[in-house]
């Protein structure tokens, strides 16, 4: 049965794989980051498709507004325009392939082991709902892994102003 | 009674007579976009020779005074120049990026139409996030000037993009954070609910000096994100010829043009929709007779006053301050309207658990 | 102490910007204060500045006559020879052969308006006009011949 819905569906998933293989195979760089981007849309057009608007555009402002802005900045930095890569060695192609289909393999794996529960059965939570899990220290609460992934964002910015402190001149 | 909502709702119930669900849906679909499409192009005229109009006069000068009565055909004149003139693309350009930037400077402007409400019960999708969903999108507006900047592979766009990048992703931070001041108070991320929460007093009035602190840093911070002159590093003439679409002519440059206008309206849309009430009428407290004569006025020109005051005030910027040189921009975002956007959220939060607010 | 500092220079920035912003608005809301010139609706009333150089012209009076000696310091004085002075004989009233001026060429396309052949003329035979809409659709038009024709040298002008 092809409803309208499927058919978004599919397109946003050939969107989402197209891109993702464009992204690995073109040679130049900025094409990659970009089509990695629209990968990345892709992704959030999927949630919005399942209804799960706050983490669509959770998606599209970490990954899209955040990551590949900083991906393009480092390019746009460290890369001439008009450039294209040096093609890869066939070794480096297969085992690369091969890390991709382990990784397949293990996530497929996983998807068909899981017994999903039906949609119907569960209620979209709302913002309020995710931002009291979000700070609940009871059972069901995830107080504890949003702090200790904050300590690793510490961690990361303690790192950047070491690397900016170390060329600074000792002399006076 | 016409408004806005009457008519919608009696299109859809004429079409959902005349035709089938799907038919309807994808009829209502096409007409949403045409409706966008035409608002898009009618904007795109009247805030040109508003531009226009404003600066010479700011300027004590006449401005454009020679197509139509009073110059107000002017912009008509100039999409017609440019509708026929050559759209060039470099030789040394990315092709596929280069003609792909403009069109995604359009299509994130005509997501953002999306969650505004231009009318009473008159909005696209009401989505339950509408406030993060804008957020959301219109960090998407720096792609397509990165896209634009490196695709035409010459320096002075390099630079223009570069500095835009740095710019919108510093200045989304004090955006955010005064537009989250509202949302504390409210309560609630959806559009509709916003607007409703403000029946008996805008927010910028019901929220003492806290949220006319957070309603300053937002137009501030919206003005350096539509990369708007005093924060039009991106595109700063005098340095860098025309930053980003240096190497743009023709249409594709129009669509940049319009792009910029458009997001200027969007984001005066949402600081009316946010701070000034959206279509909400003016209320004072127990005037009722008062009360009664605002109401008479239409929900719709109350939204697109309230937005054309806003966008007036951020041409005023324009035409009044210097441009802000690089250090001092991220200065005044680092600086100064980050923590003081933080401690006002702070107090906002103090005060919504406290319900200082009226 | 920093964050009294810090305050000040917030509020002095406000308060800065606050008065550029009154400034302007006041300009628009005074729009009939207008400064510039609306050239060509205004062209009867127009006043132009009384240093305004438009082109090099030379006098004549009612008689027909002009105070060129021919002495070719305009000439020798211009930095881009726009100036070309032709000689005829004369005839004085006592039978001598004079030396006179027949065309005193003027070259408008050339000129830069610097005012140093007038500096330079000893007798005050050329002046600077102050017209200014020099545009024609042939350009030997701009070739001009500053002495009328038939025109003679004013009595006493040496």
């Amino acid at each position: 049965m092809i409803t309208g819905s499927t058919i978004i569906f599919y397109l946003l998933a050939a969107l989402t794989l197209t891109c993702a293989l464009l992204s690995v195979s073109t040679r130049q760089i900025f094409r990659a980051a970009i089509y990695l981007l629209f990968s990345l849309i892709g992704i959030a057009g999927i949630y919005f498709w399942l209804q799960y608007e706050f983490i669509a555009a959770v998606q599209i402002v970490v990954y899209v507004g955040g990551i590949v802005v900083l991906i393009i900045f480092s390019i746009f930095l460290t890369q001439q325009a008009g450039e294209k890569l040096a093609k890869q060695k066939l070794d480096r192609k297969i085992f690369s392939a091969l890390a991709v289909f382990c990784g397949f393999a293990l996530t497929m794996l996983q998807v068909y082991q899981h017994n999903f529960n039906n949609a119907a059965t569960t209620s979209a939570p709302t913002v309020a709902d995710i931002g009291r899990k979000m700070l609940n220290v009871d059972q069901e609460g995830y107080a504890l892994p949003f702090e200790v992934i904050s300590m690793l964002l510490l961690a990361a910015m303690v790192g950047c102003i070491v690397i900016a402190l170390r060329s600074k001149p000792e002399t006076k | 009674m016409w408004s806005f909502s009457n008519i919608a709702n009696n299109l859809h119930e004429w079409l959902s007579n005349t035709f089938n669900p799907t038919m309807t849906l994808i009829i209502e679909m096409v007409l949403a976009g045409v409706a966008v499409i035409g608002l898009f192009a009618a904007l795109g005229l009247v805030l040109v020779i508003m531009e226009r109009k404003v600066s010479a006069w700011m300027q004590i000068r006449l401005g454009p005074n020679r197509v139509g009565p009073k110059g107000m055909l002017q912009s008509l004149a100039d999409t017609l120049k440019l509708l026929v003139k050559e759209g060039l693309t470099p030789n040394g350009a990315d092709k596929f990026l280069f003609n792909l930037a403009p069109f995604i400077a359009m299509i994130v402007a005509m997501l953002l139409m999306a969650p505004i409400a231009f009318a009473k019960d008159f909005q696209l999708w009401d989505l339950n996030i509408g406030v993060l969903y804008v957020s959301a999108v219109s960090s998407l507006m720096v792609i397509s000037i990165l896209m634009a900047g490196w695709s035409s592979n010459n320096k002075y766009s390099l630079m223009g993009a570069m500095r835009s990048g740095a710019q919108i992703v510093s200045y989304e931070l004090s955006a955010g954070l005064s537009v989250l001041a509202v949302v504390v108070m409210t309560g609630s991320l959806q559009v509709s609910d916003i607007i409703h929460s403000q029946a008996d007093g805008w927010w910028i009035f019901k929220g003492h000096i806290p949220m006319v602190i957070a309603f300053v840093t937002f137009i501030i911070a919206v003005t350096a994100e539509t990369n708007r002159a005093p924060f039009d590093l991106a595109e700063a003439e005098s340095e860098l010829t025309a930053g980003f679409h240096t190497e743009y002519s023709g249409m594709k440059f129009a669509l940049f043009f319009l792009a910029e206008y458009v997001n200027v309206f969007i984001v005066c849309a949402i600081g009316a929709t946010l701070f000034l009430g959206g279509w909400m009428p003016f209320h004072i407290g127990n005037w009722t007779a008062f009360n009664h004569v605002m109401d008479y006025i239409p929900s719709s020109i109350w939204f697109f006053g309230k937005t054309f005051f806003l966008i007036f005030v951020i041409m005023w910027f324009r035409w009044t301050f210097p441009r802000l040189r690089i250090d001092q921009l991220l200065n005044l975002e680092w600086k100064y309207l980050l923590p003081i956007s933080m401690i006002n959220l702070l107090i906002v939060t103090a005060m919504a658990i406290l319900k200082w607010h009226f | 102490m920093f964050i009294t500092k810090y305050i000040k220079d917030v509020y002095n920035g406000v308060k800065s910007l606050l008065v550029g912003m009154k400034r302007t608005l006041y300009y628009f809301t005074h729009h009939k204060e207008i400064i510039t010139q609306q050239y060509p609706d205004n062209r009867d009333t127009l006043v132009l500045p009384e240093r305004f150089k438009g082109e090099v012209v030379m006098p004549h009076d009612e008689n027909n006559e002009h105070r060129c000696t021919g002495c070719q310091a305009c000439e020798l004085a211009c930095p881009n020879g726009t100036i070309k002075v032709i000689f005829k004989n004369e005839l004085n009233a006592e039978g001598k052969k004079k030396k006179a001026i027949d065309k005193l060429v003027y070259h408008l396309e050339l000129c830069t308006m610097c005012n140093l052949c007038i500096e330079a003329c000893p007798s005050d035979a050329i002046k600077m006009a102050q017209t200014f809409e020099h545009s024609v659709f042939d350009r030997n038009e701009l070739t001009k011949i500053l002495n009328n024709p038939g025109s003679k040298i004013m009595d006493g002008v040496e």
